[in-house]
């Protein structure tokens, strides 16, 4: 990355910590308030300009959390854990306002609806779908296997993979609509912003993808390790994976990304663990396993350029975006937050 | 950032009612002080508080290119992933499988998957086995028989069900079938716990430590004796004994220690492969040839031997003296001479089983380029069938011996520690189904320099 000495783009903001692996969370009332889940079962809730907690619980889940989601209207925040429970938490007064049962073992995944309508979650082999009153609207078959992750396509539509399929439910009625099989264990799943194209992150270093419009499919393969980390940029052009040191650009432009070389952004020294768009423009932030943390600029396309660096503590879990995307908050392994001003 | 220690992790496997259950509440019940996660995958009643149990279901990914050792454990992955989200690590891990588990992807999973082996180390394989069942298993189902294939140790539980001769015979098929792993006997699974925890045997540097002579290697002979003889003409007689005839190599200038016999083990070895001269009694017995001596007449049988000037002369003989009452006789004052040394050696017999061992132990170097042209083609053609290897190889040139080990086609090798004064040698161990073994001996001999 050229300017290594300047740290570009991302300024000092604030740090501060929870009291395990800080697991996931968001920003939420508009970028007022960072939430955050770690791996004891606490949430934290802070003051977005000066890091200062609002508000905290500790075991709020029995074992861990494991997943969290931030309501389109950033006033709610859904927490998933071990203990087969979705929590959704009123931010501003940080009490729960609905317990959900979602099944008798882990909940690994937990998400809104783009219009904040329902509520997705998964746990073991099925998939169920809350309204915004708390109420269970349908449960899924049991999949082949363990659902690995879920997203949604659209407001009306979940998708969900697990090894050797992604599969479509409508979101109000739970009818399968769409299944996409292939022969392997899909580790991590992106959606282009019109729902069309699936790409997904595969065990055995590839990533498969399909055009659900034409039924097309391909792989992406020569990646150093599974690519557990996907990002669409907003204009669905633009597909970066993880999948070993490199952030590896894939462009839909045209034919492509079929029989074309995709970008390589160089900078990281250990496999990218999160990668994700700003929530507008073309800056797509990197972490790696180590805690750095970089910023790409790829407004000209799949080959892009560094504009920031910086380094969290320890092993990057997930980076969030302000939504006015003048900061940017990272989540490590040690439970350090550490939020940046871009 | 540090490295981390890796979390070790012991894998136990072995069929329902096996006393898996009973060996994992045993360890657990030990004051060991250490954190220790349970991963199950059969409700198994492992009822101590002071471990995390975590149930999770058996689930097989094989990859679209069809590679067995490509297929991992997605349950393992997912659990132990999430495993490592926590600040307070654990300091032991142990996975226990279902009666019908294939150690394979278990095993596997832990080199396949980046970040699972970054975190865990795999540190053994740990089979139990019912004695008072485990031959009608073992005919019925490819499931033990791989279970005690990819064993670092097996546990012989329930022993107090079977008897003594017949818990002999169980030890000795085990044995054939995987030389690699230390057997334990036990009666309700009460083994101490350190015959199967922290055992490092998937580490390179302590794989070989712990157990040096893990590879007692098969003789094509069973016997050999030292005699010092002045010039003159001797008689090997034989009684009647428990076959028609008996191959015999004959070493002169043989030395005594054990060093000397191992190195002339190697080289008879050679001979032995070499098609046998057939002698009648009353013929002379040249000396450094293979020769098979015909014993089919009635009684006693002599066979001329021929010194020219004072030597120690070594007999390796496919059978042990005392089988034949071999006697070494001075002709011109009809005086026995005693053997000043012997020593038998592990005798090659036939293995029943589809699954076994092969130990290959060479004296020498080895052509770096030719090794692995050879071991590459015979993992590509044979990795499906080659469970587990673990050995160490002296490469031409380099000063360092070069360990290695594998599991089905993944393989993992590094230099070790210099071979200084040490004689530069080669130990090989596979276990496998259905493996050919002069096939894969003469594929490393001809890598020998």
């Amino acid at each position: 990355m050229s300017n290594q000495s300047k740290k570009g783009i991302l300024r000092r903001g604030w740090t501060s910590s929870v009291d395990d692996y800080a697991i996931s969370g968001g920003w939420s009332l508009g970028g007022e308030v960072l939430m955050v889940a770690d791996a004891s079962g606490g949430i934290f809730a802070f003051e977005g300009k000066s890091g200062d907690v609002l508000w905290s619980q500790q075991k709020v889940h029995e074992g861990s959390g494991l997943a969290t989601s931030i309501h389109p209207s950033g006033t709610k925040f859904a927490t998933a854990g071990k203990d087969g429970k979705v929590l959704v938490w009123d931010v501003s007064k940080g009490n729960v306002m609905q317990t959900l049962d979602a099944g008798s073992g882990w909940v690994e995944n937990v998400v809104w609806s783009p219009d904040g309508q329902w509520l997705a979650a998964s746990c073991s082999r099925q998939v169920r779908v809350f309204n915004e009153d708390g109420q269970e609207i349908w449960q899924s078959d049991d999949h082949p296997s363990t659902v690995s992750t879920i997203a949604w396509s659209g407001s009306t539509e979940l998708a969900t993979a697990c090894y050797g399929r992604v599969s479509f439910f409508e979101a109000a009625s739970g009818k399968l609509s769409q299944k996409l099989e292939w022969q392997g264990s899909l580790v991590s799943m992106v959606l282009s912003p019109d729902g069309d194209i699936v790409a997904c992150g595969s065990q055995d270093n590839t990533v498969h993808f399909w055009r659900r419009s034409s039924g097309k499919d391909s792989m992406m393969s020569g990646y150093a390790g599974k690519p557990s980390a996907l990002a669409f940029s907003a204009n669905g052009i633009l597909l970066a994976t993880g999948g070993g040191q490199d952030v590896t650009v894939w462009s839909f432009q045209g034919d492509g990304p079929e029989g074309t070389e995709p970008g390589f952004l160089e900078f990281h020294e250990q496999p990218i663990t999160t990668l994700t768009f700003a929530c507008r423009g073309m800056n797509l932030a990197s972490g790696s396993r180590d805690g750095e943390v970089a910023v790409w600029s790829l407004k000209s396309g799949k080959q892009g350029k560094g504009i920031g660096v910086a380094v969290a503590l320890d092993a990057v879990s997930q980076l969030y975006w302000r939504p006015d995307d003048r900061a940017l908050a990272a989540l490590d392994a040690q439970g350090c937050i550490t939020v940046w001003r871009t | 950032m540090e490295t981390q220690q890796r979390v070790p992790v012991t894998i136990l496997t072995g069929f329902l009612g096996s006393g898996k259950t009973t060996l994992l509440n045993r360890i657990l019940s030990e004051e060991h002080g250490k954190r220790i996660a349970v991963i199950e995958n059969e409700y198994g009643e492992v009822g101590i508080d002071q471990a995390l149990v975590i149930d999770a279901e058996e689930e097989i990914f094989e990859m679209s290119n069809g590679c067995i050792c490509c297929t991992v454990r997605g349950d393992l992955i997912r659990v132990l992933g999430n495993l490592m989200k926590r600040r307070d690590k654990f300091d032991y891990v142990l996975v226990e499988t279902t009666g019908l588990a294939d150690p394979g992807p278990v095993a596997q999973t832990f080199f396949m998957d980046d970040e699972i082996g970054s975190e865990f180390a795999l540190d053994g394989i740990v089979t139990l086995v019912d004695a008072a069942h485990i031959n009608q298993q073992l005919g019925r189902s490819d499931e033990s028989t791989e279970q005690i294939a990819f064993a670092d140790v097996l546990v012989l539980n329930k022993t107090d069900l079977v008897n003594g001769e017949g818990l002999d015979g169980l030890e000795s098929r085990l044995r054939d079938m995987n030389r690699m792993a230390k057997i334990v006997r036990s009666e309700k699974a009460n083994v101490p716990v350190e015959t199967v925890l922290n055992l490092g045997a998937f580490n390179l540097d302590q794989a070989l430590e712990r157990r040096p002579t893990f590879l007692e290697p098969e003789y094509p002979f069973e016997w050999t004796g030292v005699y010092s003889l002045e010039p003159g003409r001797y008689e090997l007689s034989l009684a009647e004994g428990p076959d028609p005839s008996m191959s015999l190599v004959v070493v002169t200038d043989q030395g005594k220690e054990d060093e000397a016999l191992r190195q002339s083990a190697e080289w008879c070895v050679r001979r032995y492969a070499e098609p046998a001269e057939n002698l009648n009694p009353g013929e002379t017995i040249p000396a450094g040839q293979h020769v098979n001596l015909l014993l089919e007449a009635s009684g006693r049988k002599s066979f001329m031997l021929e010194i020219e000037s004072h030597a120690q002369l070594g007999l390796y003989t496919q059978h042990t003296a005392e089988e034949f009452d071999i006697k070494l006789i001075r002709e011109e004052n009809k005086q026995e001479i005693p053997f000043e040394v012997e020593r038998t050696w592990v005798a090659q017999h036939e293995h029943d089983d589809e699954v076994g061992s092969i130990a290959i132990e060479r004296d020498g170097d080895v052509d770096n380029e030719k090794l692995n042209k050879w071991l590459g083609k015979l993992l590509s053609e044979r990795g499906v069938d080659i469970f587990r290897m673990k050995g160490f190889i002296s490469i031409a040139g380099e000063s360092r011996r070069f360990v290695f080990q594998g599991v089905h086609m993944l393989f993992d090798g590094q230099p070790d520690r210099p071979w200084g004064d040490t004689p530069r040698r080669n130990q090989l161990i596979f276990i496998g189904r259905n493996l050919d073994e002069e096939d894969m001996r003469k594929g490393f001999d001809e890598c020998l320099v």
